[in-house]
């Protein structure tokens, strides 16, 4: 067997072109899966029995759908019903999103309760509105314990970014298969590309779990 | 725009096939990886240097690389280049069971590590073998105390069986993917294959939750 570097001369550009879209594109979920988890996850936390039934919902069937079916139905199935055509990178966004906010919200939520009822008692002993002292109270510190299960959802991100390869977003797994079929150099494409997926995500847990070290006692009441 | 669900009831036992296959791969992974995952586990916390290092660098590994690569790094690269063929449903399998093996090691051993040291330390009192306050003692504990993390890594795997469709593996997603472009019943088709997933895996999901509740430690 013979490993042969050429294709990495020839096509680095390429590849490296793919791996800031598998960035852009897990960024881009992260975000979105955020925003709809702090949405989903206060609601159900403090919207009343009716908003923790209804979402529960979707967070439940996030759980139980793979992210390939949400993907391929979201860019394949989603613009028939809607009658016009979703552009790949929408659809893959759209779908990751939709389906780490369901993670997401769980956590949120988690984070939330964690929070001892007397923060809030406080808050609003002190004049303050229940939203109000939600962003500025019990969020804050929330979101600072929450700090490592985030690092592993981004991980999730990172990871699952790959599986947009099959609606040919071009990300890395998807430019990768594109090389490795042109110059039958399999081994070589595929081990790199593990090899950069491990340098996206190895580091970052344990980066994030340095950080939370340093700013734990923040979120601590 | 006019739908036609009758495709979906045509083609259910086609469909029905292709979810027993689903199910069939997550448990036979699952049997495998409970004891690839102990296996891992032991071998961390075994205080061998050279084990304990082989098997952290295979759970990071597998932990920190997308399970759709590894698979095709399976598919592709093993036969090409080490000569060793594979069929796609043992591709498959093994791609899966390394996976979830690691998972799992993570499991079992933060199972094993949360048990106090007074277990082991009352087991030797009574003049048992370290071995055996593993097996009697120690191990009972802790598989109680993870069985809702397991339940979270099966109701996970369940979903990433579906990944296997990319190897051509005669899984759901497979052979609805397939459907799809026999019939371009597309909306159809992708929406009933949704909803089979959802079928199989929201009870499963509510399970878990239960577990989740029924099991919880608290010391």
């Amino acid at each position: 067997m013979s490993i042969s570097l050429t294709p990495f001369i020839n096509s680095w550009p390429f590849l490296l072109k793919a791996v800031w879209i598998t960035l852009a594109l897990s960024l881009a979920s992260m975000g979105l899966g955020f925003a709809i988890g702090v949405v989903v996850g206060a609601l159900r936390t403090y919207g009343g029995r009716a908003c923790d039934l209804g979402l529960g919902f979707y967070v439940d069937t996030m759980r139980s759908i793979p992210l390939l079916v949400v993907l391929v139905w979201m860019y394949f199935a989603f613009p028939l019903l809607i009658g016009r055509s979703l552009d790949v990178m929408t659809a893959a966004i759209i779908g990751l999103g939709v389906h780490l906010g369901a993670y997401m919200a769980e956590t949120i939520r988690a984070g939330l309760t964690s929070v001892r009822k007397g923060q809030m008692s406080a808050a609003l002993a002190l004049g303050m509105s229940r939203p109000q002292a939600i962003r500025t109270i019990i969020l804050p510190q929330a979101l600072i314990r929450m700090l490592p299960a985030l690092g592993s959802l981004f991980v999730f991100a990172v990871k699952d970014s790959a599986i947009a390869s099959v609606i040919a977003v071009p990300e890395l797994l998807r430019q990768t298969q594109v090389v490795a079929g042109n110059t039958y150099r399999p081994f070589e494409l595929y081990t790199a590309a593990m090899l950069v997926y491990f340098v996206l995500c190895f580091p970052v847990a344990r980066i994030i779990d340095r950080i939370y070290r340093r700013v734990a006692y923040l979120g601590s009441s | 725009m006019n739908f036609d669900w009758d495709v979906v009831w045509t083609s259910l036992p086609r469909l029905l096939q292709g979810a027993e296959m689903t199910l069939w791969l997550a448990v036979v992974t699952m049997a495998l990886a409970i004891p690839g995952g102990l296996v891992l586990a032991f071998m961390r916390l075994s205080g061998i240097r050279a084990f304990a290092f082989a098997a952290t660098c295979f759970v990071e590994f597998f932990r920190a690389t997308p399970l759709i690569l590894q698979i095709y790094w399976v598919y592709y690269v093993l036969p090409a280049y080490f000569d060793i063929q594979f069929s796609q449903l043992s591709t498959a399998i093994l791609g899966l069971t390394c996976n979830v093996s690691a998972f799992n090691s993570e499991t079992f051993r933060s199972g094993i590590v949360s048990i106090r040291a007074g277990q082991w330390n009352a087991g030797r009192a009574i003049g048992m073998a370290d071995g055996q306050i593993m097996w009697y003692i120690v191990l009972p504990q802790a598989v109680m105390r993870v069985l809702p993390a397991l339940a979270s890594t099966w109701v996970s795997l369940f979903k990433d069986t579906s990944l296997v469709s990319i190897i051509s593996v005669a899984d759901l997603s497979y052979v609805s993917l397939k459907i799809r472009s026999e019939t371009y019943r597309i909306l159809e088709v992708l929406s009933a294959l949704a909803a089979i997933y959802w079928l199989m895996g929201y009870p499963q999901a509510k399970f878990v939750d239960w577990l989740h509740r029924r099991y919880k430690v608290a010391e």
